[in-house]
Order: structure tokens, then sequence, then C-alpha cells
């Protein structure tokens, strides 16, 4: 006999149901790959330590962008750098998040007119959750990594696919601010 | 039955045939070379196998052969190392300046090699122990080295004349008999010490084996590289054949150590074989050409062999000719891989080469599992050697040598993984992304079978130490306890295939775990970590110069010892050539007027006296 | 005769290697919170990691970067099958040799870092290098210490050595060899990767070294491997120095202690440059494993 508690599935809600699963586990061990640009990377040790102990949210940092799921961006990026922030970000695997720290990465802070620093990151790459001040307290961090995972539960982190979407449009927007995103000259080969 | 003389005329004539065939054309007297060889393994695989050779009828005068399960063991593996290697001739031929008489000459060595295995003679194992090395010496210069063939002729010298001296000897106390059985055991206190030191000389010229070991490298080096994986699988193995003669037939009783229950003779030796593992392990992590390591490493387990031989007990004998069959297995896939990717290369440096494997998949496989069998990791066959050996060493409780073994088995991972990691692995190197291809179908043979052997061999051992047991009656050593799948050693058993087995479960585990998982993407090897750096340039991202340089740095200031010893050694004698050429032959008529009647004068005086 | 029954009970003790160590890995990383005045990640958060890496999608360098990985895994799997844990719970009765241990495991370590090679950058190849340079360091100490264990048992069965302890006129190996213990503990912490010789992880100089090209799925089932290569050393030295096993609850207790305690050791400690980690075991450790290996065999000096 036919149960008619449970009907069976189709492909799409086994892989979303999948999922959310995923996300369970991925929201609770999130691995930080810290791009130190600006000065809110000295909110991050006491983040870390026994002030605010970021690893009781199954929080820690990783080496490299291969192994890392979230990227952080310090403060301000003047282009050299965003360069190479891109770079690492497009090397990490998905699904992949970023947290853009203070008001630099929002609207370009207190170096809003300089010619050597972006001001937008959210033109470049996509962020998925700003922790605003200049700069922010630690538990103004905590709070936005926690932010980060409500975020991941919802399923409202989907940079990573705004990415894959609109990337002729971010791409646009990195040649228009740097030329070109990799660099070739002789510091290089 | 098979008549042993009937086979070495065999060989010994379709050498003379691929000499003439080599004439005509290159090509056809390589395949006189692979019909050769392949045929004197086959005859001899077979016949040996069912103890089936015999010299009843005698076709060659005065040369007379008496198989034996020690001769039939050494036979087949190095007929079967021949018969592998003679794949690769076609492909090498062009290189050499003599053809033809490369491939006269390897049949000849081969036939060479046969004879010092069969014979009860001991002035035909001389002869045929010339004939190798005669035969050898003009092998090596067709790879255009000159020196290396010199300094392999003047160790050789130095063993064959021990060897002839130790024959002599034996000759004296045998009552004029060259007989080999009733030879060795017609000595008698001093002049067993003197002869065993004697055959042991020529054993370890032969093996390569501290102190005697400069030529290995240099001759492994610089020769053809089939000529390299003959001498490393084959020729060397005829050091291990007269070590055993002279350990374990003649073993003379001299002084016994008693903490450690040995004979100071062979403890000797095996402290000697240690030496020689050490030695041959630390020299093989410095070098830069593949062929170089794989000549030091084959240095570094000649020296297993030489202490498992020293040791006398039924594990450890069976541990080493065990060892002979799965290195020269291991170490003829290993350098005929090496040999390949040089063919399609050019070069043997690893500091040149990288990211072979995408091009030569199979030449890669082939060597990763020569490497396994080499550094004694299961399921392959070097793993049921070692294990043998170091329940021996073991079970005798001797510090030193055991210590030596270990550091050799955990060091051979280091020296085999550099030519893996720096030549096969790594950034694919632009220079060799479009031109190289896979090795062609004709050298694909000798290289799949001695895998599949490696394999073989690490799973279903029985057969094979069926044979050595056999061997071991012969020696009047106590036999090994083999069920059909288990070895018994002295504190343990072992299960080769249940190893293998459970290996093949865990990675089919493994396989399901990562195939269920979501594809991966795929992206290219420059598309790697640099800390947010471009790089374009694949040479900056391949580590391959000096890998083990902290390692290196710690005793690379007392790398050359032996070596400046012999160099000092060589120039004394140059010194003293000098002295003599001085006082001799002189521009000045009067002075050797002088020497010579003095000569005459003491010549005289001595007849009156 | 070995049927499909001991198969399963073996790939059954890999499965609790792995449960079992994962699970004591994430209460001491609560335990070293705690030790620095932190509340720790929730006990079961390497589990979490483990699956959450096995979620994700990674990238690939070819063929031989997957396949390493699957050889490593297969390889240590296949070594922990053949690992007694009890006196009773043992896949392969008299089979469980110690060079199995030694060699097998080896395999999956050569896998990893073939895998490690393939993926074409510098950093995870200076990472083998370093790893198989601290193996050579201190594997000698390690197997001189061995050998006199398997000299005075009388077998190089794993389980025979546990049983030779567990006679009523017989110590522990590591009252009745202290030398020995002291040099195994810090072989122990070579072998593990723990704090004065992680040379080869370094994350902050050659970033994770052999792992720093892994994400997703690959980590995930290198973390894997990782978490049962822990699993086998530690229980390996709870039947080779601390008696084995009677019964699981034993086990556990031992497992746990050794665990915990190289652990403390290590977060004390700084790191070692890959020559000071050869040169220090070539010094202290090897001279009283030979010193131990002298009185214990040749002198019988033995607290038996």
């Amino acid at each position: 006999m036919k149960s008619t508690k449970f009907s069976p599935m189709t492909n799409e809600q086994i892989d979303r149901k999948w999922w959310e699963i995923g996300d369970f586990f991925r929201r609770n061990s999130l691995w930080m790959l810290m791009y130190c640009t600006g000065c809110c990377a000295i909110e991050l040790p006491p983040a870390m330590t026994s002030a605010y102990d970021m690893e009781r949210l199954g929080m820690g940092p990783m080496a490299t962008p291969r192994q890392a799921d979230v990227l952080l961006v310090t403060g301000y990026l003047s282009l050299k750098t965003l360069r190479r922030l891109i770079y690492s970000y497009e090397q990490m695997s998905e699904p992949k998040y970023i947290v853009g720290f203070g008001s630099c990465t929002i609207n370009g802070g207190i170096y809003h007119d300089s010619h050597a620093v972006i001001n937008q990151l959210d033109q470049y790459i996509p962020v998925d959750v700003y922790v605003a001040g200049c700069m922010p307290n630690t538990e103004a961090v905590m709070n936005g990594f926690i932010d980060l995972m409500e975020l991941i539960k919802s399923k409202k982190a989907d940079g990573w696919k705004r990415y894959e979407k609109n990337n002729a449009w971010y791409k646009k927007n990195q040649l228009d601010a740097l030329g070109s995103v990799e660099v070739k000259d002789e510091f290089h080969q | 039955m098979a008549n042993l003389e009937l086979i070495i005329l065999i060989v010994l004539v379709l050498g003379v045939f691929a000499f003439l065939g080599g004439k005509l054309n290159k090509i056809i007297g390589t395949a006189f070379t692979i019909l050769g060889s392949g045929f004197e393994f086959v005859s001899i695989a077979y016949y040996g196998f069912n103890s089936a050779l015999d010299s009843t009828i005698e076709f060659i005068p005065y040369l007379s052969f008496m198989p034996t399960a020690l001769g039939v063991f050494f036979g087949i593996i190095l007929t079967f190392v021949f018969f592998m290697v003679s794949f690769f001739n076609p492909y090498f031929i062009d290189k050499y300046k003599y053809p033809a008489v490369y491939s006269m000459l390897y049949l000849f060595s081969l036939a060479g090699v046969i004879g010092v295995f069969f014979t009860d003679n001991f002035m035909t194992l001389f002869f045929f122990f010339e004939l190798v090395v005669w035969t050898s010496l003009f092998l090596i210069p067709m790879g255009r080295s000159r020196k290396a063939a010199s300094i392999y002729y003047g160790f050789s010298t130095f063993g064959s004349f021990a060897l002839l001296f130790a024959i002599l000897v034996m000759w004296g106390a045998n009552g004029g008999s060259f007989d080999i059985e009733t030879g060795l055991t017609a000595l008698n206190g001093s002049e067993t010490i003197l002869v065993f030191m004697l055959m042991m000389v020529a054993g370890f010229a032969k093996l390569g084996a501290f102190p005697l070991h400069i030529w290995l490298p240099k001759v492994l080096t610089k020769s053809p590289d089939p000529v390299t994986a003959v001498f490393s699988g084959g020729l060397e193995k005829l050091g291990a054949f007269v070590s055993v003669m002279a350990l374990l037939k003649l073993s003379p009783v001299g002084i016994n150590i008693g903490v450690l229950d040995m004979q100071l003779t062979h403890y000797v030796i095996a402290f000697l074989g240690a030496l020689t593992i050490v030695f041959g392990t630390l020299m093989a992590i410095r070098q830069d050409d593949a062929k170089k390591l794989l000549a030091y490493s084959s240095m570094s387990n000649g020296g297993y062999i030489l202490v498992a031989l020293a040791l006398m007990s039924t594990t450890s004998v069976s541990g080493a000719l065990y060892h002979v069959l799965a290195h020269a297995l291991a170490s003829t896939a290993a350098f005929l891989a090496i040999g390949a990717v040089a063919r399609q290369t050019g070069t043997t440096k690893m500091s040149e080469l990288g990211g072979m494997i995408h091009k030569m998949p199979v030449t890669y496989l082939v060597y990763l599992i020569a490497i396994i069998s080499m550094a004694g990791i299961p399921p392959m066959g070097g793993f049921i050697s070692k294990w043998l050996i170091f329940q021996a060493v073991i079970d005798k409780g001797l510090i030193f040598i055991s210590m030596a073994a270990f550091f050799g088995s955990i060091g051979s991972f280091l020296y085999v993984f550099r030519p893996l990691a720096a030549l096969f692995l790594g950034q694919e190197l632009p220079e060799f992304k479009k031109t190289i291809k896979e090795a062609p179908l004709l050298m694909m043979i000798p290289l799949l079978v001695l895998s599949a052997l490696n394999i073989f061999t690490g799973i279903y051992p029985t057969d094979i130490l069926r044979l050595i047991n056999k061997v071991l009656a012969e020696l009047g050593i106590a036999q090994l306890t083999i069920d059909t799948w288990t070895i018994t050693g002295n504190n343990g058993d072992l299960f080769p295939a249940l190893i293998a087995g459970m290996f093949g479960i865990g990675v089919g585990v493994a396989f399901v775990i990562f195939i269920v998982l979501k594809k991966s993407k795929k992206v290219g090897l420059m598309d790697t970590y640099t800390a947010g750096n471009f790089i374009y340039t694949e040479e900056l991202l391949h580590y391959s110069v000096d890998f083990y340089a902290p390692l290196e740095r710690l005793y690379a200031k007392h790398t050359d010892i032996m070596k400046n010893f012999y160099k000092k050694l060589a120039n004394k004698v140059k010194e003293f050539g000098a002295f003599v050429k001085y006082f001799f032959f002189t521009n000045k008529p009067e002075v050797t007027v002088i020497w010579i009647m003095i000569v005459i004068a003491f010549l005289l005086w001595g007849d009156v006296l | 005769m070995i049927s499909i029954l001991n198969v399963l009970l073996g790939l059954g003790v890999a499965l609790f290697g792995f449960v079992l160590q994962t699970s004591v890995g994430g209460i001491n990383r609560k335990v070293v919170a705690r030790l620095q005045k932190r509340r720790g990640p929730k006990w079961y958060q390497e589990f979490l990691d483990i699956f959450k890496l096995l979620s994700k999608r990674a990238i690939s360098h070819g063929w031989v970067f997957d396949f390493g990985v699957i050889m490593a895994l297969g390889g240590i799997i296949a070594t922990a099958m053949f690992m007694p844990v009890t006196n009773n719970i043992i896949a392969f009765e008299g089979y469980d040799n110690f060079f199995i241990f030694v060699y097998l495991i080896a395999v999956g370590m050569l896998g990893m870092a073939m895998s490690a090679s393939g993926s074409g950058n510098p950093l995870a190849s200076i990472g083998v290098m370093r790893a198989l340079t601290t193996m050579l360091a201190y594997e000698i100490p390690f197997m001189l210490i061995v050998l006199t264990i398997i000299k005075l048992s009388g077998t190089s069965s794993v389980s025979g050595i546990a049983a030779f302890q567990q006679m009523s006129n017989h110590n522990w190996f590591a009252i009745a060899l202290p030398l020995g213990f002291i040099v195994s503990v810090l072989s122990l912490m070579g072998m593990l990767g723990k704090k004065p010789f992680e040379t080869y992880i370094a994350p902050a100089e050659i970033a994770s070294g052999p792992m720093v090209e892994y994400g997703g799925k690959q980590l995930g089932m290198l973390f894997i491997m990782h978490e049962i290569t822990i699993f086998i050393e530690v229980s390996l030295f709870v039947h080779l120095f601390l008696g084995g096993a009677e019964n699981i609850a034993i086990f556990l207790v031992k497992y746990f202690l050794v665990y915990t305690v190289v652990n403390l050791i290590s977060n004390v400690n700084g790191r070692f440059k890959i020559d000071q980690v050869v040169t220090f075991f070539y010094k202290w450790p090897l001279f009283l494993a030979v010193v131990q290996v002298i009185i214990a065999v040749y002198l019988g000096w033995v607290i038996l």
C-alpha cells in the first residue's frame, strides 16, 4: 500500500533538502581567509582570542583561499590589492561568502576621495555582509558573523551565485577600475 | 631435459648472428637480442622450475656445468632482466657508435651470466665472470663515457684478481682440482678466512658495496639507459651470487662474538653492508640526476642483501634471496621508466624536467609501482623481503645494523619520492608541453610486465618462496615455513594477499566516498595558490632543485670522504709510477743501462744464493 | 580463515577510529580552549568541519590529484582495519603485525604526497619534503624501541605485545622501559605532527604545506584520513606501551589520556625549523634509545 503521508519527492526537492543539510554544516563551520588590507584587521585578534572567542561559533582562520569559506575584507582596498583580492576570491571553492569590514568597503570611508582606493567593494565582488563603523567594534564584528550565519540559514547569502550570474557586469566594473585584473610585467614573469 | 651447454651455445651463436644481422640493419641486430634473451629466459625458467636442466652431453670441451637450485634462482632472475631490457634496445640503438657490436656483446654478457650461475668448476666460473666483465666493459662506453668504463674496469679487475687468488688458494688446498663443492669444503683454518675475504672483495666489487662502490653510480649514470637497467637489475646481482658462496657455503669459523652470537667475519660483512645502506641512502637523497639517484639506491639495496646474507638465519637468507628478485624487478622497472623519459626528452636531470605525468601517464604508473616496491611498502614485492629481513635483524637484536636498516628503509621513501615529485609531478614545463608523447608500444611491454610482476610478487610470494626453500635446503639452512597464503617469520605471520585485499577494499571505500560527492571543477596547474600574486612562469612554481636542501645541509661536508680516499690512492699510484719512470726510463741511456746491470746482477746473485 | 565478517569488523574498526578520534579531537579543542581561557567550540565541531568540507564544490588539478587522495584514504582505511582495539575486538587475529602499520600507513602518506605534488604548488612539495624529513628523524629512535619490545615479548603482533604486558607478572612497557617511553612519546609527537614538530604544516610559513591546494571534498577526505591516522598512531602507542586494553572502556580512557597529554604538551611549545627537528631527534632521543636497547636486550635490566 502506498503511504499517503510521504509523497515521493521530486529531484529538485531532494536537492533542496541536501542543500539545507549542507547549509547547516556550512554555517556552523565557517573558515575564514583574512585579507587584512586595512586597519579593521586589528579587530580580529580580540574576536579570536579569549575575550570573544570566535571558535565557539565554529569559526577559524585558514591558510589558503582553497580551504576557506569566508573572505574577510578588512578595510580600504587600493587598486593594487583589489587585483589580488579578486584573484583570491576566484580561487575559493563554492559556496563562498564575503564580509566587508568598516565604512571603507561601503563607501570609501575616509579615503573616499583618494585616486588609488576604490569606494564601493560591492561593485567589484559580491559582498554578503557589511560590518559598519570606522572602525567597527568587536561586538559589531561578532554580530556580523552571526548575521552571516542567519543569512546562510535563510538562503540569502548568495553572493557567489550573483557573481556567477552577473559576471559580465562585475568584470566590466573591474576592468573599468583596474585596466586589467591580471598584471603582466617584468616583475611577474 | 634440456642441456645447459646447448643453451649457452645457442645464445653465443645468436650473438654472432646479431652482429652479422646488425651489420645489415641495426634493428635486425636488436631483434636478435630480444629473440636470444627471450629464448634463454623461457628455457631456463621452464626447465629450471621443472628441475630438468642437465649437462650430461658435453658440447663445449673443458667446460663443465651443473645446475643448482641457487643457480636456477639467479639464472631465472637475470635472464628475465635481460629479456625485459632487450625490448628497449631497438629504440636506443641509433645512439650507439657500434650498433652491431652492441647487440653481440649484449648476448655474450648474457651467456657469461648463465655460465657463472651454472658451472661447477672454478676456472669455468672465472672464465665466464671475466666474459661478463669484458663484454659489459664495452657496453658502457656506448654512452660515450670512457672514464666510467675505466673506473668500472679498475674495480672489476680488483674483484676479479681477488677471486682468482681465492680460486688458486682453493686449488692448492683441494689437491689440484677446481671443483666448486669440494673446493669450498677442502679449506681449513686461516686459509678459509683468507679465501673468504678474497671472495667477499670480489662480491663487494661486483655488488658495488661500501667501500668498493665508486664505480656503481658512475657506470649507472654514464652508460646507455638499457645497459643501466641491466647493470642495476642484473649484473650487480653477480656480486650477491659470489657473496652467497662465501658467506653461506664457505662460512669460516673464526672468533665468535658472544653477546651477539655471531661470527666476527660475518658481523664485519653485515656492518659493511649497513654502512652501504646508510651511505647509499644519504648519497641518493642528494642527487639531481634521476639515474644517479637510482644508482645509489641500488647500492643501498645491495647493502640489504649483504646484511641479510651475513645473518645466516632462515628468514634472513630467504629475505636476501627474495630481495634479489624484488629489487631486480623494481629497479629494472624504475630504470626503464626513467630511460623511457630520457628517450622522449633527452635528459634525466630532475631540475630540467617536470610534469611528465600529463604526457606519459603509463610510465608514471610503472615508476610509481616500482618505487613502492623499492621502498618496501605493501602490497608490492619489496615489502615481503624487507619484512623477512627485519624479522631476522630484530631476532638477532643487532642495534647498529638494525638502525641502518630502518634508516635505509625510511630514507628510501625520501629518495624515491624525489623523481616522482620533481620529474613526473609538479608544473608541466612549457618545453615539454607540445612535443612529448607516451613511450612507444614495444617499450610498454616490459614496463607493464614488470609492474604486474612487482604487484604479483607482493601478493602471492608462495611459489617463489618454494623455489627459495629449495635453495635453502641446498645451502643447508632450515626451510622457511610457508602456507599457501601466509609466511611465518621469527616472531609473527604475514598474509600478503590479505594486506593487498584490504588495501583494495580501502581504496574501494574511498572511491565510493569520492564518487558520490559533488563533482569537482577542473582547473589548470597554473591556477594555484600564490598568495595573490600573478605568476605566469612554470619554472617559478616548480620545486625541483635542491629538494632536500635542509637535510642535505646537515651532512653535505662529509659526502666526499670515499671519493677523496680513492683520489689520494690514485695520486699515490701515479707518484709511484713517476718515481719508477724517473729512475728506469729517463732519457739518459747510461742510467738505464746501470739499472739493467744491477737487476741482472741481482738476479744472478739470487741464483747463486 | 578470513571471512566477510572479519572484513566488516575491520571496516567497523576504521569507522570507530574515525568517530572516536574526531570526537576526542573535538573535546581536545575544548580542553585547549579552556587552557587559553576561552569557551571553545562544540565537542562535535570536527564532524561539522568535515561534513561541511564534503558538501562543498571542490577544484581538481588533474587525475593524479584525485587519485592520490583516494589512495591516501584507502591506504589508511586498510591500515586501520588491522588495528586491534581491545583483546577481543580485532579483525584479523594473528596478522596485526607491527610492520604492517608502519609500512601500510606509508601507502596512505605516499598517496597524499603524490596528490599534493600533483597540484603543482611549490609550497605543497616543500611540505611533503618536510614531512618526509621529519619521518626520517622520528622513526629511527621509535623503531629501535619497538625492536626492544619485540625482542622482549617475542612477537611482533601488536595484540600479542599487549597480551604480553597483561600477564600477571609483567609490567607495561611504559614502566619496563622508562627511557624508551620518553623517546616514544617524543616520537609520537613527531608522528602526530604536534607542535614542536609540526614543521611540515606550518600554516603561517608554507600555508599548511601539503594541504595548500585542497578544498571541498578532497580536503574533507584528507581530514578523514588524518583522523584515522591519528587513531592508528595513538592506539599503536596504547598497545605497545600501555598494555593494550581488556575492554573498550579501558581503551577509551587510555586513548583519551594519551592524546590529551600529547596535545597539552604541544600547546605550550613553539615550532622547530626542519633541520632542528632532525638534529633534535638524532641527538637525545636516539642516544636514549640506543642506551635503552643495550640495557634491555644485552644486559637484561628490564623492570618486569
